[in-house]
């Protein structure tokens, strides 16, 4: 047998020695194969004894398995082989696993355990970068016998907690019993124990003299020296260690229930190591996804973890908020066998179960009631509820605690008169086990003097209002307010609000006790969210009101109205709008049965074809102050003469197209009325808003509103279109015009130094008689010296000149540009007009109507054609036609010219003929023609053509009619005017 | 030996977890059923999937743990089912068969018209199936 030991051992070293030689040759896979064959040696040595005694005997055995697996896996990993180096951790796993050994050393084999995962958890750390990326698409598969975490590290850290914590279990209960064998037979720690020069051997150094003896130790003094060793070391902190390493990674790999089973690990460990502040926060976060996802048992326990924290943390009312959560839970299992180890495995809270939940809610109600509750973990920890401490919990509608009390709160209708009563339905619901009473119930509303209180009969009213300080609400008594188990307690009452607007019901407060206080916020039935947990139960469902109507639709806000107001509000336009004149718009307040206090006018302006807004952010138009297209510009009262103006101070706000304005105490008969002035920028249609609201008495009560509306079309008033025209029979010749497409543009082009007509007519396009009060053409340049003379020579007169519906007036002005310009800016007509009938008696001033000319394009002329002949003829009487073609530049120019026959006049001169001009000379063709018919004839045809420009001039026929008399006129005209006619005729 | 079966919601909630082991490991085996949800959202929504498991019902072996195999299923209204094992060799074809047979008893119960969908499943009927199903697979494994 010692024979057959020895070949083992040497077997054993043999191939231990092969490979670490074959390690140095840096073949590999010789060393993996003889680390392999000497792994396998060592577990065929597991059964056989040597002179070691059997406890070291393990250690040693575990020691160089241990040793050589790490070797195994190193080089499996480093070869990228990490499906094997797995498979090889799960033998080496299965090998080992059970190999316990003596109960009072179990520690030592969860130590060693713990040990084999976090070593190799490090190793497949450092080789991550090994893994091939396709492993992940056989998981699942019967090719691959992996899964996703297995070639994680983190699974392995954890897995090394969980063993360390394992080991710490055996050591606590190992610490705690002390009754071992070996702790009877030597109590003593041995001294100056140290490692063997021998894998996983210890021995113990003894002096004896100048000598060092070596001496082996018994398993006795090994355990005892091992028990000391353990205790020194605080696993606590390293289990936290690894579970905090897996929780982050698991985290990272997005498996969050994963992640969440560690964070409740090193909970429990912190719980463990009376670290209940960092315990509580991790089982908070852990209960919120059990919670999340409805898995009751897993919250049971993490609940009760943070109920013991509570009462070691003094916190009454955390203590009350999770015990309650877990009475409310759906558990009916029947747990009253207690099983073993339930503590361990489930916690403080020990086993979910119906007789759990109850015992539970005795608990808390015991505790609000008075009593004191003790910890269970720690009996000199304790928690109380008393009146310097009151607690009050507040449920949300995402709180858990919905469980515990639900209240639903109902109107009736859907809108109520100002003091007239209306119906509300409280419905409370609890999913505690056992019945609950209320003591008493408190409703609070958006409106405070709607708020009452609900008591429970069997309570002393008087000892109710002794603990409020709110004498005044409103007390109602019920016979009783008990809650049963999932049971609808309905309760109805009348509310009376005097104030109008929105009235909601906020809140329901319950008070169990002198001094706790359960405050749940009011749901409407027809939006309420389903319980959580209880959702998924399968119970029969019932409704919150008896009428299923209610439980659909019902509201916990209800619309107050306002009381019908008896005061007039007239507002008024007689005509539409025109854009640029302060249109007046009279606005009057006549009370009829109420009093007006501390009314408040409110105007706006809306757009009538919706959009909201008067304004364009994109458009700028100068016109425009700002961007509005209507313009609220004042309010000011009727007369106005400057007292009766109204004070600035009284006017809070006037905006663009909004304005607030105070309206003075009002009596029955009074009248007070306002004028609005409301400028349109652009043409427009407007819907005017007032609204009045006031309070029928002067004590500050509910206010009351008044609203008209107006739609007011904003029109353009006047269009003005202009002209441009030459002299009568002048014809410069332009060459950018004659080289111009025609129809390409429709720029304007005049000649240079050269008087020309511009036209300006105005249209009244309104439907209202206007007068003009004066047209004008304004420079735009501020320069004294304008590049152009412009005068009014002409048209209509402009003196209030009548303009109705349709009509048209004109102005002519004489434009003599004096500088070459492509662009020349000719400025603005401006009309000032104004309403023929005005609204006001005051004298208005006008309004301006401004528009743009566009821009002319200027040039000079090389060549000025004039025709001359008199203003009439008379039948057979010669008369002489000039042609008048003058070179205005620096060059001879050649023309042609030709005259053609007609019916009416016979004429002595050439038909056709050429000519030279010299510069800056002047060209005339003169013809005597004799006319041959009466009445308005035409000239005959003249042609003339400039050679240099290819330009050909055919005048128009307006410029080339003559009228002839049959015979002699006689005109009587005064001499002055004459004068007059012949200075215009001769522009 | 099967430890325990459960029908897990599309939500995540468990709609039926029973444990078939007379040891007190009920809450262990509910952390292993909610911790193997990550391995089916991560196979689930793994876009290396293989084309042949992408259609496929069964998604194998999902989480080992030291002394338990787990093994889901996922129906295509998105039911998912898990098996917790303590035989740590289990033949594919055996599982495959189960799970086929536990979907069948599921359909069943949730056809009840008096069931409503996402509810947890109480039926006794369901539970005696069930049970019967746990008890022919460990016959088969066995012989």
């Amino acid at each position: 047998m010692i024979l057959h030991t020895m070949i083992q051992i040497l077997a054993l070293l043999w191939h231990q020695i092969v490979a670490v030689f074959a390690e140095f040759r840096r073949d590999w896979a010789e060393a993996l194969r003889f680390y392999e064959e000497a792994y396998r040696a060592l577990r065929e040595m597991i059964a056989t004894s040597t002179r070691l005694p059997p406890v070291q005997r393990l250690v040693e055995i575990r020691a160089v398995a241990e040793q050589l697996f790490f070797k195994i896996s190193t080089l499996l990993l480093h070869g990228g082989k990490v499906e094997e180096a797995i498979a090889w951790f799960n033998r080496h796993f299965n090998s080992y696993k059970h190999l316990v050994g003596l109960d009072e050393v179990s520690f030592l084999h969860w130590d060693w355990l713990s040990r084999q995962f976090l070593v190799f958890a490090e190793l497949l750390e450092t080789s991550s970068a090994a893994i091939p990326n396709t492993l992940s698409s056989h998981f699942g598969t019967p090719e691959s016998s992996l899964t996703e975490w297995e070639i994680q590290p983190a699974y392995y850290y954890q897995l090394a907690a969980n063993y360390l914590r394992e080991k710490r279990y055996c050591l606590d209960n190992l610490l705690s019993t002390g009754d071992s064998e070996f702790s009877r037979t030597s109590g003593k720690v041995p001294e100056s124990v140290m490692p063997s020069v021998f894998i996983g051997q210890s021995a113990r150094l003894v002096e004896q003299g100048d000598m060092i003896e070596v001496l082996p130790l018994s398993d006795a003094e090994y355990v005892q020296y091992a028990l000391s060793e353990a205790q020194r070391f605080q696993d606590s902190y390293e289990i936290i260690a690894l579970f905090r390493k897996a929780c982050e990674s698991f985290t990272n790999l997005k498996a969050p229930r994963l992640a969440s089973l560690c964070s409740n690990r090193m909970a429990k460990e912190y719980f463990f190591t009376e670290d209940f502040t960092d315990a509580k926060k991790l089982f908070d976060t852990v209960s919120s996804l059990y919670r999340q996802e409805g898995w009751v048992t897993l919250l049971w326990e993490s609940l009760g973890y943070l109920q013991e924290c509570s009462i070691r943390l003094d916190s009454a009312k955390d203590f009350i908020e999770y015990s309650l959560e877990m009475a409310s839970l759906p558990i009916f299992a029947n747990g009253d066998q207690e099983i073993p180890d339930s503590k361990r495995e489930y916690g403080p809270a020990g086993l979910p179960s119906q007789s759990r939940r109850e015992a539970l809610q005795s608990e808390v109600l015991s505790l609000v009631r008075g009593e004191e509750i003790v910890s269970r973990t720690d009996r000199g920890c304790s928690i109380a509820v008393t009146k310097e401490q009151p607690v009050r919990i507040d449920v949300d509608i995402i709180s858990p605690l919905r469980m515990v009390l639900l209240v639903s709160v109902a109107f009736h209708d859907q809108s109520v008169k100002p003091g007239s009563p209306v119906m509300i339905t409280l419905s409370l619901v609890s999913q505690l086990p056992c019945s609950i009473e209320v003591d008493e119930l408190e409703i609070e509303f958006n409106q405070p003097k709607c708020n009452f209180i609900i008591i429970n009969a069997v309570e002393e009213i008087s000892a109710a209002r002794s603990n409020g300080d709110n004498q005044d609400v409103r007390i109602e008594t019920a016979p009783s307010i008990v809650l049963p188990t999932n049971k609808w307690l309905r309760l109805t009452y009348d509310v009376k609000s005097d104030q109008s607007g929105k009235l909601e019901c906020l809140s329901v407060t319950a008070r169990i006790g002198k001094s706790f206080k359960i405050c749940c916020q009011a749901e409407s039935p027809a939006s309420m969210e389903d319980l959580p947990f209880w959702k998924f139960e399968g119970m029969v469902q019932t409704f919150p009101t008896k009428d299923p109507v209610l439980s659909f639709s019902g509201q916990k806000v209800i619309q107050v109205e306002e009381p019908d107001p008896e005061v007039d509000l007239i507002l008024n336009a007689s005509s539409p709008a025109l854009v640029g004149e302060s249109f007046v718009v009279p606005l009057t307040v006549i009370p009829r049965g109420h009093e007006v206090y501390s009314g408040e006018l409110k105007i706006n302006l809306v757009d009538a074809r919706g959009g909201g807004l008067l304004m364009s952010p994109r458009e700028t138009d100068p016109f425009s102050s700002g961007n509005h297209h209507v313009e609220l510009i004042s309010i000011s009262r009727m007369g106005g003469d400057d007292e009766s103006r109204i004070h600035s101070d009284k006017i809070k706000k006037i905006q663009q197209s909004f304005g607030v304005v105070s309206v003075p105490d009002l009596r029955v008969g009074d009248k007070w009325s306002c004028k609005l002035e409301i400028k349109w920028h652009k043409p427009k249609s407007v819907m005017l808003y007032a609204s009045l609201g006031y309070s029928p008495n002067s004590a500050e009560a509910a206010r009351v509103n008044v609203h008209r509306s107006l739609q007011i079309e904003g029109k353009i008033p006047i269009s003005i279109t202009h002209t441009f025209m030459m002299p009568f029979r002048r014809e410069p010749l332009l060459l950018s015009k004659v080289k111009s497409l025609p129809g390409a543009d429709q720029n304007v082009y005049l000649p240079l130094n050269e008087t020309s007509i511009l036209i300006v007519t105005a249209r009244n396009s309104s439907e209202v008689p206007l007068r003009v009060k004066s047209m004008m053409i304004q420079s735009n340049s501020n320069k004294n010296e304008t590049p152009y003379s412009i005068q009014h020579v002409g048209g209509v007169s402009a003196d209030d000149s009548l303009l109705v519906p349709g009509g048209e007036f004109k102005g002519v002005f004489s434009v003599r540009p004096k500088i070459d310009s492509p662009n020349l800016e000719l400025g603005s007509v401006c009309l000032n007009w104004n309403r023929d009938l005005t609204l006001s008696d005051s004298e208005d001033s006008g309004v301006m109507t401004e528009q743009k000319l566009p821009a002319v394009i200027v040039e000079q002329s090389p060549l000025v054609v004039s025709l001359e002949f008199p203003p009439h003829a008379i039948l057979g009487i010669p008369f002489l036609f000039y042609i008048k073609v003058s070179n205005q530049t620096n060059l001879l120019q050649e023309i042609k010219y030709s005259l053609g026959d007609t019916q009416s006049f016979v004429f002595c001169g050439p038909h056709d003929n050429a000519g030279f001009i010299l510069p800056k000379m002047e060209y005339v063709m003169s013809y005597k023609l004799v006319p041959l018919c009466s009445g308005s004839q035409q000239l005959p045809q003249a042609t003339i053509t400039s050679l240099r420009y290819s330009a050909a001039l055919n005048p128009s026929v307006t410029a080339t009619t003559i009228f002839v008399y049959p015979s002699e006129p006689n005109f009587f005209v005064a001499d002055n005017e004459k004068e007059t006619i012949l200075a215009k005729l001769n522009l | 030996m099967i430890a325990s079966v459960a029908v897990v919601g599309h939500q995540n909630n468990p709609l039926y977890l029973q444990s078939f082991t007379n040891a007190n490991d009920a809450l262990k085996l509910h952390h292993i059923v909610h911790c193997s949800l990550d391995v089916i959202d991560e196979r689930v929504n793994n876009p290396k999937r293989s084309v042949s498991t992408l259609n496929e019902s069964y998604l194998g072996l999902l989480y080992p743990t030291e002394s338990y195999k787990v093994y889901g299923y996922l129906s295509n209204t998105k039911a998912k089912f898990l098996v917790v094992t303590t035989d740590l060799d289990v033949k594919d074809a055996d599982i495959r068969s189960f799970f086929r047979r536990f979907h069948a008893a599921y359909v069943d119960a949730v056809s009840n018209p008096f069931h409503v969908p996402e509810k947890k499943i109480v039926s006794r009927t369901f539970a005696q199936r069930v049970s019967g199903i746990v008890k022919a697979f460990a016959a088969g494994t066995n012989g």
